[in-house]
C-alpha cells in the first residue's frame, strides 16, 4: 500500500516569478482551501519533500539552485510547474535574464498554466502530481 | 611471596629506574628501559594482588624490622634543598617561604621530641583502597610511561625550539610513580607525608618541562599551592603527636573524630583539597594543561591528585555525620558545579578534560566528606573509571594534538573522517567517562540516591548542585562528541595522517580502551569483590547498591558503552561518505566543505560550537566558584577548631 | 502482573497513542486556525510514507544513531514501567536525547549542526528538571519504581506543587512546542529550515517521529507519577496538559535560546528547588 497519496509533501520553489503564483500557492494553505486536509505540508527542506512546486523561471542565477533541490530531493520525486513562467517562459520569456522556462533544468511532471494559476488549478496540479508519484513509486519499488 | 616484600619491591624499583634513567642519554636504551621497566611495574602490582589476597587490611614494616630513624628528615632537607634552589634560581619568595616552614615544623618535631616512637609494625598498611590504588598506579602508569616514548618523539619533533630533556622526564616519570606506591600504602602520617611532597616536587619538574617563562610561572603555581597543603599536612602532625596512636593513619580513621582529633582531620583534609585541586585551589590544574599529555594522563588525572581523594576517602569514616564533613563535602560537590558551568566555555581540549577531571574529584570529594558506606562505594567507583577514562582521554587528545598541531576541539571537525581508528579509542573514553549508565553515570546515581538520606536542606542543596552539574556535564561531552562525530570527505594526505601515529601510542591506547571496556563489563565483580568489601570494612555496614539486583540495568548498561565505539568502529570499516549534499538553500556544497556563496564566490563552511558565551561568564564563574569555596574552607577549619 | 507485560505493552502501544496524540494535536491546531486540519492518522500516513522513501545520507554513522535513538527512546519507557530505579531511567532518557543530537550533528552542516547546538542547550535547560522530578517523587513517597509510586498513599501533586508547575513548562520544551521549540519543531518549519532534520530523509526522519512519539508517552507516564491516585487520572491529567500546550503553541511565537535557558533554570530552580528544600526541611 503506497502513503505517498494520503502524505504528500511539498516543497516551494520560487523562481524568478512576479510572486502573484507564489501568493496563490501560499493560498492553498490558508482556511479557504486548506490543502492540509489532504496531508499536503509545506516543507522548506528538499530532503523532506516529495514534490517540487516550482514558480516563475529560471535564469542564471538560480539554474544551479534548481537543478540542486531537485538533486537534492530522495526519489520517488514529482516536480510541478505552476504558473506560466514556470511552464514556458510566460510574458517574460524573452527577458534579457531569463533563460527559459523550469523544464530546461530539470524534468518537470506537471504543467499548471495561468497566470496567476488558481488555487484550485494548483492543487488538481498537486493531485495530478501525486498521481505520477504513485506510477514512479510502483515502477522502482 | 609475601606482600611486605611486594610492596616494598614496588617502592624500590620504580625508585631505582628512575635513578637509571637519569643516566642514560641513548634513546634506544631508555626506551628499552622504560618498556621493560614499565612491564616489571605492571606485574609486580598484578603480583601484589595475588599476594594480597582479599584481606581486609594488613599492617606491617619496614624488612628487617629496620626503623625509620632520622631517615625522614633527611629525606626533608633534600627535597627542601631542591625546592630552595629552583626558587632561588627562578627568583620566586613564596616557595621557599612553604618549604622552609614544613621543614621547620619537621625540625622541631624532630629536636623537641615531639614524635612518639612510630610502631614499627605499622609503617605501612594496605587493605583493598591501597590495592585499588596499586592496580590504578601500576596498571596505568606504566602504559603511559610508554606512551611517552611515541609521544615525545612526535612533540619534540613539532615544538623544535623547545630543548629536549627527555633523561629527566622519564626518570622523572618513574620516581613518581615509586612515590606514589609509598604514599598509598602508609599508615605512619609523617611517612606519607615525604611521598606527597616527592609527588609534589616531581608534579612540579615536570609541569616545568618545556621551562618557558608560561611553564615556568605555572609550575609554581602548582609548587606553591601543593606546598601549601603539605604545612597544612605537617600542622596536622603536630597536633597529632599529642595523641596517642594519633599519627596511625588506620587508628585515626577507624571512627568518627572527637575533640582534639578533628582540627587536625580538618587540617589533613585541606592538604587532600589541595592536592587534589578542589576550589579554590583549582587554578594549578589548569596550568598545568600546559605540560607534555603523559605529564597530564599520568599526574593530573589518574594518580596525584587521586592522592588527595585516596587521603579524603582514608578521613571519610572520620568526618563521618559531623559538620566538618558536611563543609569538606560542600566544597567539593560546590567545585563540581563551578568547574561544571566553566568547561561549558572552554574551547581548549585538555583544558576541558582538566575541568572534568576536578569536576569528578570534587564528586568524590563530596562523597569523602559525608561519609556513609554508599557514598564511600561511589567515590572509589568513580576512582577506577575515571583513572581508566581520564587518562585515555588525555592521551588520545595528545596523539591527535601531535598530529594536527591544535588543542582546540573546534578544530577537531570532522574527527571520524580524518582519523577513524583515534576516533574509535577516543570514542570509548568518552563513553567511559558519561555516556554509559555505568562508570561515572551509574556513580552519579547511587551518589544522588544517597544524598536523598542526608537531613535537613544541605541534602536538598547537594541533590540541586548534582542535578545542575549532570546537565552541564552532558552540554560540554556533548559538544565534543559531536566535533568528532561529525564527517566530510578527506583528502588522501589528509587520511594518511593517522599513519604516522606511533606503535607505543597504538598499544597503549589500545590497551587503556580495553581497560574501560573491560572495567565496564565487570561493574558488578569489581563491586562485589573489591568495593563493597572495603565500604564494610571501612563503615562496617554494607553498601545498598542497586546494581546487581536489575538485569535490565545491566543490559542498558553494557549496550550504551559499546554504542559509540561500535559506531566508530563501523565507520572506520566503511569510510566512504554518501556523497549527498547537505542543504545549504539549494547552494552547492561539497569537497573541502566549501558552498557557492552570493554573485558566484565561494565561501568555506565552518561549524562553531555554542560556549553560552553570553549566559556565562567564564573568568566570573571561576573566581566565584574560588571564593565560595575558599570561605567554605575557612569554614570547615575554624568549625573543627570551634567544636569541641 | 508481570512487570514486564507493562515493558513490553509500553513498547508495543506506546507509538500507537504518541501517533494518536500527534493526530488529534494537528485537528485541534487546525481548528484553532479555522482550518479543517488533516485525518486523524495522518502521523501513521507520514510515517509510512517516510518509510517507503529512499533515504539520502550525508553521513552513514547517523542511521545506525538514530535507531540507538529510537531504541533507548523506547527503552526508557519500557524500563520505567517494568519497574526500574525512577533516577536511572532519567538519565537513559537523557541518554537517547543525546543521540538524536549526536545524529544530527554527523551530518557536519549547517542547519543540522544549529539544530544540534540549540537541542544540547534544550537538554540543559530541562535535564536538570527531570532529575529533581524524580528524586522529590522518590522523596515524598519513599517508592523507587513506577508501581512503588502508584502504590503510595501520598499524592505526588499535591504536596508538589512547584514540580508540577515546572513540569508543564519543561513538557513544553520536549514536545517541541512554541515558544520554546527553538531545535525543531513540528509544522510548519522555522528559521533553522527544519532543525535538527535538517540533513535526514525518508526511514531517518521516520526514525526520529517514531522516537518523539514514544517521547509524548513517555511524559504521559511521567504525568502519571505526578498524578498518582489512579493511572486513568493521571492520563486524564495530562490529555488537559496537552491541550493546555498546544493552546500555547499556537499562541506564542519563538524565544530566543538564551532565554530558554535562563527560564527554565530560574523555573527549575526556584519551583522545583523550592519543592524540594520544603521536603527536606519538613524531614520527610
Amino acid at each position: 500500500m503506497s502513503f505517498f497519496s494520503r502524505s504528500p509533501w511539498i516543497l516551494h520553489y520560487d523562481g524568478s516569478s512576479c510572486n502573484g503564483c507564489d501568493i496563490e500557492v501560499l493560498a492553498c494553505l490558508t482556511p479557504l482551501y486548506d490543502v492540509e486536509r489532504f496531508g499536503v505540508i509545506n516543507t522548506g527542506n528538499p530532503k523532506h519533500a516529495d514534490i517540487l512546486l516550482v514558480t516563475g523561471s529560471v535564469n542564471e542565477r538560480n539554474i544551479e539552485i534548481v537543478r540542486n533541490l531537485y538533486r537534492q530531493m530522495p526519489d520517488p520525486k514529482v516536480v510541478v510547474a505552476v504558473g506560466a513562467c514556470a511552464c514556458s517562459g510566460g510574458i517574460f520569456a524573452r527577458a534579457y535574464n531569463v533563460q527559459g522556462d523550469i523544464d530546461k533544468v530539470i524534468p518537470v511532471d506537471v504543467y499548471v498554466p495561468g497566470c496567476a494559476a488558481r488555487p484550485e488549478s494548483i492543487i488538481d496540479g498537486v493531485v495530478q502530481g501525486i498521481a505520477a508519484l504513485e506510477a514512479k513509486q510502483r515502477m522502482t519499488a | 611471596m609475601s606482600l611486605p616484600s611486594i610492596v616494598f619491591a614496588l617502592v624500590v624499583l620504580p625508585a631505582v629506574l628512575g635513578g637509571i634513567l637519569s643516566l642514560l642519554t641513548r634513546a634506544s636504551l631508555r626506551n628499552a628501559i622504560v618498556v621493560i621497566g614499565g612491564v616489571l611495574v605492571a606485574v609486580a602490582s598484578v603480583v601484589s594482588v595475588v599476594a594480597f589476597g582479599g584481606a581486609d587490611g594488613t599492617f606491617f614494616g619496614l624488612p628487617g624490622n629496620v626503623t625509620l630513624g632520622q631517615s625522614l628528615l633527611v629525606v626533608d632537607v633534600g627535597l627542601t634543598a631542591l625546592v630552595v634552589a629552583f626558587a632561588v634560581k627562578h627568583r620566586r619568595i613564596l616557595a621557599p617561604i612553604l618549604a622552609l616552614a614544613q621543614l621547620g615544623i619537621a625540625v622541631y618535631l624532630e629536636v623537641a621530641g615531639r614524635l612518639p616512637e612510630p610502631d614499627p609494625q605499622r609503617l605501612f598498611w594496605v587493605d583493598r583502597l591501597s590495592m585499588v590504588m596499586i592496580l590504578v598506579i601500576g596498571l596505568i602508569g606504566p602504559l603511559i610511561c610508554i606512551n611517552a616514548i611515541g609521544y615525545m618523539r612526535a612533540y619534540h619533533r613539532s615544538n623544535p625550539m623547545i630543548e629536549g630533556r627527555r633523561t629527566v622526564f622519564f626518570s622523572l616519570l618513574f620516581v613518581f610513580l615509586a612515590a606514589m606506591f609509598g604514599l598509598v600504602v602508609s599508615n605512619y602520617l609523617p611517612l606519607m607525608l615525604v611521598f606527597w611532597e616527592i609527588t609534589t616536587i616531581c608534579s612540579f619538574l615536570l609541569i616545568g618541562y618545556t621551562r618557558t617563562d608560561e611553564t615556568i610561572g605555572y609550575a609554581f603555581r602548582a609548587l606553591n599551592m601543593n606546598l601549601l597543603g603539605g604545612l597544612g599536612f605537617g600542622l596536622a602532625i603536630v597536633l597529632l603527636s599529642n595523641q596517642p596512636g594519633g599519627l596511625d593513619l588506620a587508628l585515626l580513621t577507624h571512627s568518627p573524630a572527637a575533640g582534639a582529633l578533628l582540627p587536625a582531620v580538618a587540617l589533613l583534609a585541606f592538604a587532600g583539597i589541595t592536592k587534589s585541586a578542589q576550589m579554590p585551589f583549582s587554578s594549578w590544574l589548569i596550568g598545568a594543561m600546559y605540560a607534555p599529555s603523559p605529564t597530564s594522563a599520568l599526574l593530573h588525572s589518574s594518580t596525584m591528585v587521586k592522592a588527595g581523594v585516596f587521603l579524603l576517602l582514608r578521613l571519610s569514616p572520620a568526618m563521618s555525620g559531623s559538620t566538618v564533613g558536611y563543609l569538606v563535602a560542600f566544597v567539593g560537590l560546590l567545585t563540581f558545579l563551578f568547574v561544571s558551568l566553566v568547561a561549558v566555555t572552554e574551547q581548549n581540549t585538555k583544558k576541558v578534560l582538566a575541568y572534568s577531571t576536578i569536576g569528578s574529584l570534587g564528586l568524590i570529594v563530596g562523597c569523602a566528606g559525608i561519609g556513609t558506606p554508599e557514598l564511600a562505594w561511589v567515590g572509589v567507583m568513580i576512582i577506577i573509571f575515571h583513572a581508566l577514562a581520564k587518562s585515555l582521554l588525555f592521551l588520545m587528545v595528545g596523539t591527535i594534538e601531535n598530529r594536527l598541531y591544535t588543542k582546540n576541539m573546534e578544530n577537531f571537525d570532522a574527527l571520524l573522517s580524518l582519523m577513524p581508528r583515534v576516533s574509535a579509542l577516543f570514542l570509548i573514553g568518552i563513553s567511559g567517562m558519561f555516556i554509559a549508565p555505568f562508570g561515572i553515570a551509574i556513580a552519579k546515581w547511587t551518589a544522588i540516591r544517597a544524598f536523598l538520606a542526608v537531613p535537613g536542606p544541605a541534602g536538598a542543596a547537594m541533590i540541586l548542585i548534582m542535578a545542575f552539574g549532570s546537565s552541564l556535564t552532558i552540554f560540554y561531552w556533548g559538544k565534543l562528541l559531536i566535533k568528532v562525530l561529525s564527517a566530510r570527505r578527506q583528502s588522501d594526505y589528509e587520511r594518511s595522517i593517522e599513519n604516522r601515529v606511533s606503535r607505543y601510542e597504538w598499544f597503549t591506547e589500545g590497551l587503556l580502551a580495553l581497560g574501560v571496556l573491560a572495567a565496564t563489563a565487570c561493574v558488578g565483580l569489581i563491586s562485589d569483590h573489591v568495593v563493597g568489601p572495603y565500604a564494610l570494612a571501612a563503615f562496617s555496614a554494607t553498601p545498598r547498591v542497586f546494581l546487581a539486583i536489575d538485569p535490565a540495568i545491566l543490559l542498558v548498561m553494557l549496550s550504551a558503552t559499546l554504542l559509540l565505539p561500535l559506531i566508530g568502529v563501523i565507520s572506520w570499516l566503511s569510510p566512504t561518505y554518501d556523497q549527498a549534499d547537505f542543504y545549504a538553500s539549494g547552494r552547492s556544497a561539497n569537497v573541502g566543505h566549501v558552498m557557492g556563496a552570493a554573485l558566484g564566490g565561494i565561501k568555506r563552511v565552518t561549524l562553531r560550537n555554542y560556549y553560552l558565551d553570553g549566559v556565562i561568564n567564564g573568568g566570573l564563574v571561576f573566581r566565584a566558584g574560588t571564593v565560595a569555596c575558599g570561605a567554605v574552607l575557612a569554614a570547615m577549619v575554624a568549625t573543627s577548631m570551634v567544636i569541641r | 502482573m508481570n512487570p514486564a507485560i507493562y515493558a513490553l505493552g509500553f513498547v508495543v502501544f506506546a507509538p500507537v497513542l504518541g501517533g494518536l496524540l500527534a493526530g488529534v494535536d494537528r485537528i485541534v491546531s487546525a481548528r484553532m486556525q479555522g482550518r479543517v486540519g488533516p485525518p486523524l492518522l495522518q502521523p501513521f500516513y507520514d510515517v509510512g510514507k517516510l518509510l517507503q522513501k529512499r533515504t539520502r545520507q550525508i553521513n552513514p554513522i547517523a542511521e545506525p544513531l538514530l535507531i540507538a535513538h529510537l531504541g533507548y527512546m523506547a527503552a526508557t519507557g519500557a524500563l520505567l514501567l517494568g519497574g526500574t530505579d525512577l533516577i536511572f531511567t532519567v538519565f537513559v532518557f537523557a541518554l537517547a536525547a543525546l543521540l538524536l543530537v549526536l545524529a544530527a550533528g554527523s551530518a557536519n552542516s549547517p542547519f543540522s549542526f544549529a539544530g544540534a547546538e540549540r537541542e544540547l542547550v534544550v537538554l540543559l535547560a530541562s535535564e536538570p528538571f527531570f532529575i529533581l522530578m524524580m528524586v522529590a517523587i522518590c522523596k515524598v513517597t519513599g517508592a523507587s519504581t513506577f508501581e512503588g509510586v502508584l502504590a503510595s498513599s501520598q499524592l505526588v501533586a499535591v504536596q508538589l506543587p512547584g514540580v508540577l508547575l515546572a513540569f508543564l513548562l519543561v513538557a513544553t520544551i520536549k514536545l517541541r512546542k512554541s515558544p520554546f521549540d527553538i531545535s525543531i519543531s513540528h509544522h510548519p518549519h522555522q528559521e533553522l529550515v527544519s532543525g535538527l532534520t535538517s540533513d535526514m530523509s525518508g526511514r531517518l526522519l521516520a526514525y526520529v517521529e517514531l522516537a518523539h512519539w514514544y517521547e509524548s508517552a513517555l511524559l504521559c507516564a511521567f504525568m502519571v507519577l505526578l498524578f498518582n491516585w489512579s493511572v486513568p487520572v493521571g492520563v486524564l491529567a495530562f490529555a488537559v496538559a496537552y491541550a493546555l500546550e498546544v493552546l500555547v503553541d499556537n499562541a506564542t511565537s519563538r524565544i530566543k535560546w538564551q532565554l530558554v535557558l535562563r527560564s527554565t533554570w530560574a523555573a527549575t530552580l526556584l519551583l522545583c528547588g523550592g519543592n524540594l528544600l520544603a521536603l527536606f526541611v519538613m524531614g520527610r
